[in-house]
Protein backbone atom coordinates (compact mmCIF):
# COMPACT_ATOMS: atom_id res chain seq x y z
CA UNK A 1 0.00 0.00 0.00
CA UNK A 2 2.71 2.46 1.04
CA UNK A 3 4.90 1.45 -1.89
CA UNK A 4 1.99 1.91 -4.24
CA UNK A 5 1.41 5.38 -2.83
CA UNK A 6 5.06 6.24 -3.41
CA UNK A 7 5.00 5.13 -7.04
CA UNK A 8 1.75 6.95 -7.70
CA UNK A 9 2.98 10.13 -6.09
CA UNK A 10 6.14 10.33 -8.20
CA UNK A 11 4.73 12.45 -11.05
CA UNK A 12 3.00 14.64 -8.51
CA UNK A 13 6.28 15.17 -6.68
CA UNK A 14 7.70 16.59 -9.89
CA UNK A 15 4.66 18.85 -10.27
CA UNK A 16 5.14 20.07 -6.72
CA UNK A 17 8.48 21.55 -7.77
CA UNK A 18 6.85 23.79 -10.36
CA UNK A 19 6.83 27.44 -9.43
CA UNK A 20 3.38 28.89 -8.94
CA UNK A 21 1.23 25.81 -8.57
CA UNK A 22 3.86 23.93 -6.54
CA UNK A 23 2.38 24.73 -3.12
CA UNK A 24 -1.08 23.80 -4.32
CA UNK A 25 0.09 20.41 -5.53
CA UNK A 26 1.95 19.86 -2.27
CA UNK A 27 -1.27 20.58 -0.44
CA UNK A 28 -2.86 17.50 -2.00
CA UNK A 29 -0.47 15.29 -0.02
CA UNK A 30 -1.38 16.57 3.41
CA UNK A 31 -4.29 15.42 5.52
CA UNK A 32 -5.92 18.84 5.40
CA UNK A 33 -5.33 19.31 1.68
CA UNK A 34 -6.91 15.94 0.96
CA UNK A 35 -9.94 16.79 3.06
CA UNK A 36 -10.29 20.11 1.26
CA UNK A 37 -10.29 18.33 -2.08
CA UNK A 38 -12.79 15.80 -0.79
CA UNK A 39 -15.02 18.61 0.35
CA UNK A 40 -14.76 20.42 -3.00
CA UNK A 41 -15.41 17.32 -5.08
CA UNK A 42 -18.16 16.26 -2.68
CA UNK A 43 -19.92 19.59 -3.02
CA UNK A 44 -19.49 19.49 -6.80
CA UNK A 45 -21.19 16.08 -6.76
CA UNK A 46 -23.99 17.52 -4.63
CA UNK A 47 -24.42 20.21 -7.28
CA UNK A 48 -24.67 17.52 -9.92
CA UNK A 49 -27.19 15.56 -7.86
CA UNK A 50 -29.45 18.59 -7.55
CA UNK A 51 -29.55 19.18 -11.30
CA UNK A 52 -29.84 15.46 -12.00
CA UNK A 53 -32.78 15.23 -9.63
CA UNK A 54 -34.47 18.28 -11.12
CA UNK A 55 -34.20 16.76 -14.59
CA UNK A 56 -35.38 13.35 -13.47
CA UNK A 57 -38.43 14.68 -11.70
CA UNK A 58 -39.71 15.34 -15.22
CA UNK A 59 -40.43 11.61 -15.25
CA UNK A 60 -43.55 12.53 -13.29
CA UNK A 61 -44.56 14.98 -16.02
CA UNK A 62 -44.88 12.19 -18.52
CA UNK A 63 -43.24 10.57 -21.47
CA UNK A 64 -43.08 13.53 -23.78
CA UNK A 65 -41.64 16.06 -21.36
CA UNK A 66 -39.01 13.66 -20.13
CA UNK A 67 -37.91 12.54 -23.56
CA UNK A 68 -37.72 16.11 -24.83
CA UNK A 69 -35.53 16.98 -21.86
CA UNK A 70 -33.26 14.03 -22.63
CA UNK A 71 -33.07 14.97 -26.30
CA UNK A 72 -32.18 18.54 -25.44
CA UNK A 73 -29.51 17.35 -23.08
CA UNK A 74 -28.00 15.12 -25.75
CA UNK A 75 -28.07 17.88 -28.31
CA UNK A 76 -25.37 19.54 -26.22
CA UNK A 77 -23.01 17.07 -27.87
CA UNK A 78 -19.40 17.82 -27.01
CA UNK A 79 -20.24 19.96 -24.01
CA UNK A 80 -22.11 17.06 -22.45
CA UNK A 81 -19.13 14.77 -22.95
CA UNK A 82 -16.89 17.32 -21.23
CA UNK A 83 -19.34 17.54 -18.32
CA UNK A 84 -19.48 13.75 -18.07
CA UNK A 85 -15.72 13.46 -17.99
CA UNK A 86 -15.60 16.17 -15.31
CA UNK A 87 -18.21 14.31 -13.30
CA UNK A 88 -16.32 11.06 -13.58
CA UNK A 89 -13.16 12.90 -12.53
CA UNK A 90 -14.86 14.32 -9.44
CA UNK A 91 -16.05 10.84 -8.46
CA UNK A 92 -12.62 9.35 -9.04
CA UNK A 93 -10.82 12.02 -7.00
CA UNK A 94 -13.38 11.84 -4.19
CA UNK A 95 -13.14 8.06 -3.96
CA UNK A 96 -9.34 7.90 -4.15
CA UNK A 97 -9.05 10.48 -1.40
CA UNK A 98 -11.64 8.66 0.70
CA UNK A 99 -9.44 5.58 0.54
CA UNK A 100 -6.27 7.58 1.14
CA UNK A 101 -7.59 9.44 4.21
CA UNK A 102 -9.17 6.30 5.63
CA UNK A 103 -5.86 4.47 5.26
CA UNK A 104 -4.13 7.38 6.99
CA UNK A 105 -6.46 7.08 9.95
CA UNK A 106 -6.22 3.32 10.15
CA UNK A 107 -2.46 3.73 10.46
CA UNK A 108 -2.96 6.39 13.11
CA UNK A 109 -4.59 3.94 15.53
CA UNK A 110 -3.48 0.39 15.15
CA UNK A 111 -4.73 -1.02 18.44
CA UNK A 112 -8.22 -0.04 19.38
CA UNK A 113 -9.84 0.64 22.72
CA UNK A 114 -11.56 -2.09 24.69
CA UNK A 115 -14.33 0.39 25.34
CA UNK A 116 -15.30 3.66 23.71
CA UNK A 117 -18.10 6.06 24.51
CA UNK A 118 -19.02 9.41 23.06
CA UNK A 119 -18.77 12.48 25.27
CA UNK A 120 -20.96 14.50 22.95
CA UNK A 121 -24.52 14.98 23.97
CA UNK A 122 -25.96 16.02 20.63
CA UNK A 123 -25.53 12.94 18.47
CA UNK A 124 -28.26 10.46 17.74
CA UNK A 125 -25.94 7.53 17.24
CA UNK A 126 -23.04 7.35 19.66
CA UNK A 127 -19.56 7.94 18.36
CA UNK A 128 -20.24 10.58 15.75
CA UNK A 129 -23.55 9.76 14.12
CA UNK A 130 -23.47 9.55 10.37
CA UNK A 131 -19.75 10.33 10.23
CA UNK A 132 -19.01 6.76 11.26
CA UNK A 133 -20.67 5.46 8.12
CA UNK A 134 -19.00 7.63 5.49
CA UNK A 135 -16.88 4.93 3.94
CA UNK A 136 -19.51 2.21 3.93
CA UNK A 137 -22.23 4.49 2.58
CA UNK A 138 -19.74 5.84 0.03
CA UNK A 139 -19.00 2.32 -1.15
CA UNK A 140 -22.74 1.63 -1.43
CA UNK A 141 -23.15 4.73 -3.58
CA UNK A 142 -20.20 3.64 -5.71
CA UNK A 143 -21.67 0.18 -6.25
CA UNK A 144 -25.02 1.69 -7.10
CA UNK A 145 -23.37 3.98 -9.64
CA UNK A 146 -21.87 1.08 -11.52
CA UNK A 147 -25.26 -0.57 -11.92
CA UNK A 148 -26.99 2.72 -12.57
CA UNK A 149 -24.71 3.89 -15.36
CA UNK A 150 -24.55 0.40 -16.85
CA UNK A 151 -28.35 0.20 -17.04
CA UNK A 152 -29.32 3.74 -17.88
CA UNK A 153 -26.54 4.75 -20.19
CA UNK A 154 -25.24 1.58 -21.75
CA UNK A 155 -28.13 -0.83 -21.20
CA UNK A 156 -25.40 -3.30 -20.39
CA UNK A 157 -27.44 -5.83 -18.47
CA UNK A 158 -29.68 -6.15 -21.50
CA UNK A 159 -26.80 -6.47 -23.90
CA UNK A 160 -25.30 -9.20 -21.74
CA UNK A 161 -28.64 -10.96 -21.84
CA UNK A 162 -29.22 -10.78 -18.10
CA UNK A 163 -32.44 -8.86 -18.47
CA UNK A 164 -34.95 -8.23 -21.22
CA UNK A 165 -35.65 -4.52 -21.42
CA UNK A 166 -37.56 -4.22 -24.69
CA UNK A 167 -37.31 -0.49 -25.12
CA UNK A 168 -33.65 -0.31 -26.00
CA UNK A 169 -31.19 2.22 -24.67
CA UNK A 170 -31.18 5.96 -24.73
CA UNK A 171 -29.66 6.20 -28.22
CA UNK A 172 -32.05 3.96 -30.11
CA UNK A 173 -35.13 3.56 -27.98
CA UNK A 174 -37.58 5.44 -25.85
CA UNK A 175 -35.66 6.59 -22.78
CA UNK A 176 -38.78 7.21 -20.72
CA UNK A 177 -40.03 3.67 -21.18
CA UNK A 178 -36.54 2.32 -20.67
CA UNK A 179 -36.19 4.08 -17.32
CA UNK A 180 -39.63 2.92 -16.18
CA UNK A 181 -38.68 -0.61 -17.07
CA UNK A 182 -35.33 -0.53 -15.31
CA UNK A 183 -37.10 0.76 -12.21
CA UNK A 184 -39.39 -2.28 -12.22
CA UNK A 185 -36.50 -4.71 -12.11
CA UNK A 186 -36.19 -6.40 -8.69
CA UNK A 187 -32.39 -6.04 -8.51
CA UNK A 188 -32.75 -2.34 -9.28
CA UNK A 189 -35.36 -1.95 -6.56
CA UNK A 190 -33.16 -3.39 -3.82
CA UNK A 191 -29.90 -1.74 -4.88
CA UNK A 192 -31.45 1.67 -5.44
CA UNK A 193 -33.29 1.67 -2.12
CA UNK A 194 -30.21 0.75 -0.11
CA UNK A 195 -27.96 3.16 -1.98
CA UNK A 196 -30.35 6.09 -1.75
CA UNK A 197 -30.77 5.65 2.00
CA UNK A 198 -26.98 5.44 2.14
CA UNK A 199 -26.78 8.65 0.13
CA UNK A 200 -29.02 10.42 2.64
CA UNK A 201 -26.80 9.30 5.51
CA UNK A 202 -23.60 10.14 3.61
CA UNK A 203 -24.75 13.64 2.81
CA UNK A 204 -26.37 14.31 6.18
CA UNK A 205 -22.83 14.38 7.53
CA UNK A 206 -21.05 15.25 4.29
CA UNK A 207 -22.53 18.62 3.46
CA UNK A 208 -21.99 20.32 6.81
CA UNK A 209 -18.67 18.53 7.18
CA UNK A 210 -17.53 19.98 3.87
CA UNK A 211 -18.45 23.46 5.09
CA UNK A 212 -16.33 23.01 8.22
CA UNK A 213 -13.44 21.56 6.22
CA UNK A 214 -13.49 24.60 3.96
CA UNK A 215 -13.35 26.84 7.02
CA UNK A 216 -16.99 27.89 7.07
CA UNK A 217 -17.67 28.03 10.77
CA UNK A 218 -19.38 30.80 12.64
CA UNK A 219 -21.32 30.68 15.86
CA UNK A 220 -24.16 32.55 14.26
CA UNK A 221 -24.36 30.33 11.18
CA UNK A 222 -23.45 26.87 12.44
CA UNK A 223 -27.00 25.87 13.24
CA UNK A 224 -28.08 27.01 9.81
CA UNK A 225 -25.21 25.21 8.06
CA UNK A 226 -25.79 21.97 9.94
CA UNK A 227 -29.56 22.12 9.71
CA UNK A 228 -29.45 23.19 6.09
CA UNK A 229 -26.97 20.44 5.25
CA UNK A 230 -29.20 17.83 6.84
CA UNK A 231 -32.25 19.21 5.06
CA UNK A 232 -30.58 19.32 1.67
CA UNK A 233 -29.21 15.81 2.20
CA UNK A 234 -32.60 14.27 2.83
CA UNK A 235 -34.30 16.44 0.23
CA UNK A 236 -31.96 14.94 -2.34
CA UNK A 237 -32.29 11.39 -1.04
CA UNK A 238 -36.06 11.52 -0.70
CA UNK A 239 -36.35 13.27 -4.07
CA UNK A 240 -34.62 10.37 -5.75
CA UNK A 241 -36.59 7.90 -3.66
CA UNK A 242 -39.79 9.39 -5.07
CA UNK A 243 -38.55 8.26 -8.46
CA UNK A 244 -37.79 4.87 -7.00
CA UNK A 245 -41.44 4.74 -5.91
CA UNK A 246 -42.41 5.43 -9.54
CA UNK A 247 -41.13 1.93 -10.27
CA UNK A 248 -44.07 0.53 -8.32
CA UNK A 249 -46.75 2.59 -10.00
CA UNK A 250 -48.87 1.58 -13.00
CA UNK B 1 -25.97 8.07 48.56
CA UNK B 2 -24.94 4.80 50.10
CA UNK B 3 -22.32 5.95 52.56
CA UNK B 4 -19.07 7.60 51.66
CA UNK B 5 -16.99 4.71 50.44
CA UNK B 6 -17.09 2.58 47.34
CA UNK B 7 -15.99 -0.88 46.43
CA UNK B 8 -14.80 -1.02 42.87
CA UNK B 9 -13.55 -3.45 40.30
CA UNK B 10 -10.77 -1.92 38.23
CA UNK B 11 -9.86 -3.30 34.80
CA UNK B 12 -6.49 -1.75 34.13
CA UNK B 13 -4.26 -2.03 31.07
CA UNK B 14 -0.86 -3.41 32.10
CA UNK B 15 2.10 -3.35 29.75
CA UNK B 16 5.71 -3.75 30.82
CA UNK B 17 7.35 -1.79 28.06
CA UNK B 18 6.88 -0.17 24.66
CA UNK B 19 7.43 -3.35 22.69
CA UNK B 20 5.81 -5.82 25.02
CA UNK B 21 2.35 -7.22 24.69
CA UNK B 22 -0.11 -5.78 27.17
CA UNK B 23 -3.40 -6.88 28.61
CA UNK B 24 -6.06 -6.09 31.16
CA UNK B 25 -5.70 -7.03 34.82
CA UNK B 26 -8.57 -6.85 37.29
CA UNK B 27 -8.23 -5.47 40.79
CA UNK B 28 -10.76 -5.18 43.60
CA UNK B 29 -10.49 -2.01 45.62
CA UNK B 30 -12.63 -1.28 48.65
CA UNK B 31 -12.89 1.67 51.00
CA UNK B 32 -12.57 4.22 48.23
CA UNK B 33 -13.72 7.58 49.54
CA UNK B 34 -16.11 9.44 47.26
CA UNK B 35 -14.12 12.60 48.02
CA UNK B 36 -10.98 11.18 46.44
CA UNK B 37 -9.83 12.25 43.02
CA UNK B 38 -9.42 9.54 40.42
CA UNK B 39 -5.63 9.69 40.73
CA UNK B 40 -5.80 9.45 44.52
CA UNK B 41 -7.86 6.32 44.06
CA UNK B 42 -5.06 4.93 41.87
CA UNK B 43 -2.54 5.96 44.54
CA UNK B 44 -4.44 3.86 47.05
CA UNK B 45 -4.44 0.94 44.64
CA UNK B 46 -0.70 1.31 44.09
CA UNK B 47 0.03 1.29 47.81
CA UNK B 48 -1.83 -1.97 48.09
CA UNK B 49 0.01 -3.38 45.11
CA UNK B 50 3.38 -2.39 46.58
CA UNK B 51 2.46 -3.99 49.91
CA UNK B 52 1.52 -7.20 48.19
CA UNK B 53 4.77 -7.17 46.21
CA UNK B 54 3.25 -6.39 42.82
CA UNK B 55 4.47 -3.67 40.46
CA UNK B 56 2.43 -0.49 40.89
CA UNK B 57 0.42 0.81 37.94
CA UNK B 58 2.36 3.48 36.03
CA UNK B 59 0.32 6.56 35.14
CA UNK B 60 1.19 10.14 34.20
CA UNK B 61 0.45 13.10 36.42
CA UNK B 62 2.09 16.27 37.61
CA UNK B 63 0.13 19.29 38.82
CA UNK B 64 -3.00 17.43 39.88
CA UNK B 65 -4.89 20.66 39.57
CA UNK B 66 -5.99 20.52 35.94
CA UNK B 67 -3.42 22.77 34.33
CA UNK B 68 -0.41 20.77 33.20
CA UNK B 69 -2.03 18.25 30.87
CA UNK B 70 0.03 15.30 32.06
CA UNK B 71 -2.74 13.09 33.38
CA UNK B 72 -4.25 11.12 30.55
CA UNK B 73 -6.54 8.19 31.06
CA UNK B 74 -9.24 6.62 28.99
CA UNK B 75 -11.86 5.85 31.65
CA UNK B 76 -14.73 3.60 30.60
CA UNK B 77 -14.05 4.59 27.00
CA UNK B 78 -14.08 8.31 27.64
CA UNK B 79 -11.02 10.54 27.64
CA UNK B 80 -10.58 11.91 31.19
CA UNK B 81 -13.71 10.05 32.28
CA UNK B 82 -17.38 10.93 32.30
CA UNK B 83 -17.20 14.60 33.41
CA UNK B 84 -17.25 17.39 30.84
CA UNK B 85 -14.45 19.93 30.90
CA UNK B 86 -12.47 17.99 33.49
CA UNK B 87 -9.02 16.43 33.56
CA UNK B 88 -8.51 13.00 35.09
CA UNK B 89 -6.84 14.56 38.12
CA UNK B 90 -9.91 16.71 38.74
CA UNK B 91 -12.35 13.85 38.35
CA UNK B 92 -13.84 12.74 41.63
CA UNK B 93 -14.85 9.30 42.71
CA UNK B 94 -18.33 10.54 43.58
CA UNK B 95 -19.01 10.24 39.87
CA UNK B 96 -18.97 6.47 40.30
CA UNK B 97 -21.30 4.14 42.11
CA UNK B 98 -20.60 1.40 44.59
CA UNK B 99 -19.86 -1.87 42.80
CA UNK B 100 -18.90 -0.24 39.50
CA UNK B 101 -16.39 -1.81 37.17
CA UNK B 102 -14.07 0.83 35.75
CA UNK B 103 -12.02 0.15 32.63
CA UNK B 104 -8.82 2.20 32.47
CA UNK B 105 -6.73 2.35 29.29
CA UNK B 106 -3.90 4.51 27.97
CA UNK B 107 -4.47 6.93 25.07
CA UNK B 108 -4.28 4.86 21.92
CA UNK B 109 -2.61 6.36 18.88
CA UNK B 110 0.34 5.31 16.78
CA UNK B 111 1.85 8.73 17.44
CA UNK B 112 1.49 8.20 21.22
CA UNK B 113 3.28 4.90 21.85
CA UNK B 114 2.71 3.27 25.23
CA UNK B 115 5.76 3.58 27.46
CA UNK B 116 4.43 1.49 30.29
CA UNK B 117 0.95 0.61 31.58
CA UNK B 118 -1.07 3.82 31.24
CA UNK B 119 1.82 6.09 30.33
CA UNK B 120 2.20 7.19 26.71
CA UNK B 121 4.94 9.14 25.00
CA UNK B 122 3.38 12.37 23.78
CA UNK B 123 6.53 14.05 22.54
CA UNK B 124 4.95 14.14 19.06
CA UNK B 125 3.09 17.21 20.35
CA UNK B 126 6.38 18.84 21.33
CA UNK B 127 7.79 18.26 17.87
CA UNK B 128 4.71 19.87 16.31
CA UNK B 129 5.23 22.91 18.53
CA UNK B 130 8.90 23.04 17.57
CA UNK B 131 7.91 23.03 13.93
CA UNK B 132 6.14 26.39 14.17
CA UNK B 133 4.27 27.01 17.40
CA UNK B 134 6.32 30.02 18.38
CA UNK B 135 7.00 33.64 17.52
CA UNK B 136 10.57 34.52 16.54
CA UNK B 137 11.18 37.91 18.05
CA UNK B 138 13.85 39.14 20.40
CA UNK B 139 12.00 39.61 23.63
CA UNK B 140 14.30 42.24 25.12
CA UNK B 141 12.72 44.34 27.83
CA UNK B 142 9.06 43.92 28.57
CA UNK B 143 7.27 46.16 26.06
CA UNK B 144 4.57 48.56 27.09
CA UNK B 145 1.35 46.64 27.49
CA UNK B 146 -0.64 48.80 25.12
CA UNK B 147 1.98 49.46 22.46
CA UNK B 148 0.28 46.95 20.15
CA UNK B 149 -3.47 47.35 20.40
CA UNK B 150 -5.44 44.09 20.22
CA UNK B 151 -9.23 44.28 20.14
CA UNK B 152 -10.96 42.59 23.04
CA UNK B 153 -12.74 39.93 21.03
CA UNK B 154 -9.45 38.93 19.37
CA UNK B 155 -7.81 38.60 22.76
CA UNK B 156 -10.66 36.40 23.88
CA UNK B 157 -10.37 34.10 20.90
CA UNK B 158 -6.61 33.83 21.26
CA UNK B 159 -6.94 33.11 24.98
CA UNK B 160 -9.60 30.47 24.37
CA UNK B 161 -7.25 28.68 21.99
CA UNK B 162 -4.28 29.19 24.31
CA UNK B 163 -6.16 27.37 27.06
CA UNK B 164 -5.04 24.09 25.45
CA UNK B 165 -2.92 22.15 27.94
CA UNK B 166 -1.70 19.61 25.37
CA UNK B 167 -3.06 16.57 27.22
CA UNK B 168 -3.89 14.65 24.04
CA UNK B 169 -7.53 13.90 24.91
CA UNK B 170 -8.55 15.18 21.47
CA UNK B 171 -6.38 12.57 19.79
CA UNK B 172 -7.52 9.89 22.22
CA UNK B 173 -11.21 10.59 21.66
CA UNK B 174 -11.04 10.95 17.88
CA UNK B 175 -11.96 7.88 15.88
CA UNK B 176 -9.17 8.78 13.47
CA UNK B 177 -6.61 9.66 16.17
CA UNK B 178 -6.40 13.09 14.58
CA UNK B 179 -4.47 15.88 16.28
CA UNK B 180 -6.44 18.58 14.48
CA UNK B 181 -7.86 20.20 17.61
CA UNK B 182 -4.46 20.46 19.29
CA UNK B 183 -2.66 21.76 16.21
CA UNK B 184 -5.46 24.16 15.36
CA UNK B 185 -5.38 25.62 18.89
CA UNK B 186 -1.64 26.20 18.61
CA UNK B 187 -1.98 27.68 15.12
CA UNK B 188 -4.89 29.89 16.17
CA UNK B 189 -3.56 31.33 19.40
CA UNK B 190 -0.71 32.91 17.43
CA UNK B 191 -2.40 33.63 14.10
CA UNK B 192 -5.05 35.77 15.79
CA UNK B 193 -2.57 38.08 17.49
CA UNK B 194 -0.50 40.73 15.68
CA UNK B 195 2.76 39.40 17.11
CA UNK B 196 2.06 35.93 15.79
CA UNK B 197 0.47 36.83 12.49
CA UNK B 198 3.83 37.72 10.92
CA UNK B 199 4.77 34.06 10.60
CA UNK B 200 1.32 32.65 10.02
CA UNK B 201 2.06 31.31 6.54
CA UNK B 202 5.10 29.20 7.32
CA UNK B 203 3.70 28.28 10.73
CA UNK B 204 0.57 26.54 9.53
CA UNK B 205 2.37 24.77 6.68
CA UNK B 206 5.16 23.50 8.94
CA UNK B 207 2.93 22.46 11.81
CA UNK B 208 0.48 20.60 9.57
CA UNK B 209 3.39 18.91 7.86
CA UNK B 210 4.79 17.78 11.20
CA UNK B 211 1.33 16.63 12.31
CA UNK B 212 1.11 14.35 9.28
CA UNK B 213 4.68 13.16 9.71
CA UNK B 214 4.00 12.08 13.28
CA UNK B 215 1.30 9.78 11.94
CA UNK B 216 -1.87 11.36 13.27
CA UNK B 217 -5.09 10.77 11.34
CA UNK B 218 -7.25 13.20 9.40
CA UNK B 219 -10.23 15.18 10.63
CA UNK B 220 -13.71 13.83 9.88
CA UNK B 221 -15.50 16.62 11.73
CA UNK B 222 -17.06 14.31 14.28
CA UNK B 223 -16.29 16.81 17.06
CA UNK B 224 -15.57 14.18 19.70
CA UNK B 225 -12.38 16.15 20.38
CA UNK B 226 -14.26 19.23 21.47
CA UNK B 227 -16.47 17.19 23.78
CA UNK B 228 -13.48 15.44 25.34
CA UNK B 229 -11.33 18.55 25.74
CA UNK B 230 -10.87 19.36 29.43
CA UNK B 231 -10.55 23.08 28.66
CA UNK B 232 -13.25 23.14 25.98
CA UNK B 233 -11.15 24.28 23.04
CA UNK B 234 -13.62 24.84 20.20
CA UNK B 235 -13.61 23.17 16.79
CA UNK B 236 -13.93 26.67 15.35
CA UNK B 237 -10.14 26.57 15.66
CA UNK B 238 -10.03 23.66 13.21
CA UNK B 239 -11.99 25.73 10.70
CA UNK B 240 -9.55 28.57 11.29
CA UNK B 241 -6.56 26.27 10.80
CA UNK B 242 -8.07 25.10 7.51
CA UNK B 243 -8.60 28.68 6.40
CA UNK B 244 -5.02 29.51 7.38
CA UNK B 245 -3.90 26.47 5.50
CA UNK B 246 -5.83 27.32 2.34
CA UNK B 247 -4.54 30.88 2.48
CA UNK B 248 -0.95 29.74 2.99
CA UNK B 249 -1.09 27.22 0.14
CA UNK B 250 -2.98 29.20 -2.43
CA UNK B 251 -2.51 32.91 -2.02
CA UNK B 252 0.33 33.66 0.33
CA UNK B 253 3.94 33.65 -0.71
CA UNK B 254 6.77 33.96 1.75
C1 LIG C 1 -23.05 11.12 -5.19
C2 LIG C 1 -21.94 10.80 -4.68
C3 LIG C 1 -21.22 11.46 -3.51
C4 LIG C 1 -21.38 12.69 -2.96
C5 LIG C 1 -22.33 13.77 -3.37
C6 LIG C 1 -20.43 12.79 -1.85
C7 LIG C 1 -20.28 13.89 -1.03
C8 LIG C 1 -19.42 13.97 0.04
C9 LIG C 1 -19.17 15.14 0.84
C10 LIG C 1 -19.79 16.51 0.63
C11 LIG C 1 -18.26 14.80 1.81
C12 LIG C 1 -17.72 15.68 2.89
C13 LIG C 1 -16.30 16.09 2.73
C14 LIG C 1 -15.76 16.67 4.01
O1 LIG C 1 -15.96 16.09 5.07
O2 LIG C 1 -15.12 17.70 3.97
C15 LIG C 1 -17.98 13.42 1.64
C16 LIG C 1 -17.16 12.68 2.44
C17 LIG C 1 -16.81 11.37 2.22
N1 LIG C 1 -17.10 10.61 1.10
FE1 LIG C 1 -18.43 11.13 -0.31
N2 LIG C 1 -19.74 11.62 -1.77
C18 LIG C 1 -20.17 10.80 -2.78
C19 LIG C 1 -19.72 9.54 -3.08
C20 LIG C 1 -18.75 8.87 -2.38
C21 LIG C 1 -18.23 7.60 -2.77
C22 LIG C 1 -18.61 6.82 -4.04
C23 LIG C 1 -17.34 7.26 -1.82
C24 LIG C 1 -16.61 5.94 -1.93
C25 LIG C 1 -15.76 5.42 -1.24
C26 LIG C 1 -17.31 8.31 -0.81
C27 LIG C 1 -16.56 8.33 0.33
C28 LIG C 1 -16.51 9.36 1.25
C29 LIG C 1 -15.87 9.32 2.53
C30 LIG C 1 -15.11 8.14 3.15
C31 LIG C 1 -16.06 10.58 3.13
C32 LIG C 1 -15.62 10.98 4.51
C33 LIG C 1 -14.30 11.56 4.59
C34 LIG C 1 -14.09 11.99 5.99
O3 LIG C 1 -15.03 12.51 6.59
O4 LIG C 1 -13.02 11.82 6.48
N3 LIG C 1 -18.18 9.28 -1.20
N4 LIG C 1 -18.68 12.93 0.55
S1 LIG D 1 -2.05 16.23 36.47
FE1 LIG D 1 -1.82 18.23 35.63
S2 LIG D 1 -3.67 18.37 34.50
FE2 LIG D 1 -3.98 16.52 35.55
Amino acid sequence: MDLLCKICSWPACLLARLPGIGPIVKMCFTSIGQKILMALTGLALVGFLVTHLAGNLLLFKGEEQFNTYAENLHSLGGALVVAEVGLFGAFAVHMCLAISTTAMSRRARKSSYAEQQSKRDDVILGGGGASRFMLITGVLIGAFLVLHVADMKFNLRDKLGITQFEHGDEESGNLYLHVRQVLRDPVTRVVYLVALLGLGIHLSHGISSAAQTLGLHHRRWNVLIRGGGMLLAWAIALGFLSIWVLGFLK
Amino acid sequence: MSGDTLTLTLRIWRQNGPNEAGGFREYRLSGVSTHMSFLEMLDVLNEQLIESGEEPVAFDHDCREGICGMCSLMINGQAHGPDKATTTCQLHMRQFADGDTITIEPWRATAFPVVRDLVTDRSAFDRIISAGGYVSVNTGNAPDGNSIPVPGHQQEKAMDAAACIGCGACVAACKNASASLFVSAKVSQLAILPQGSQERTSRVLDMVNQMDEEGFGHCTNTYECEAACPVEVSVSNIARMNREYIRASIVAGE
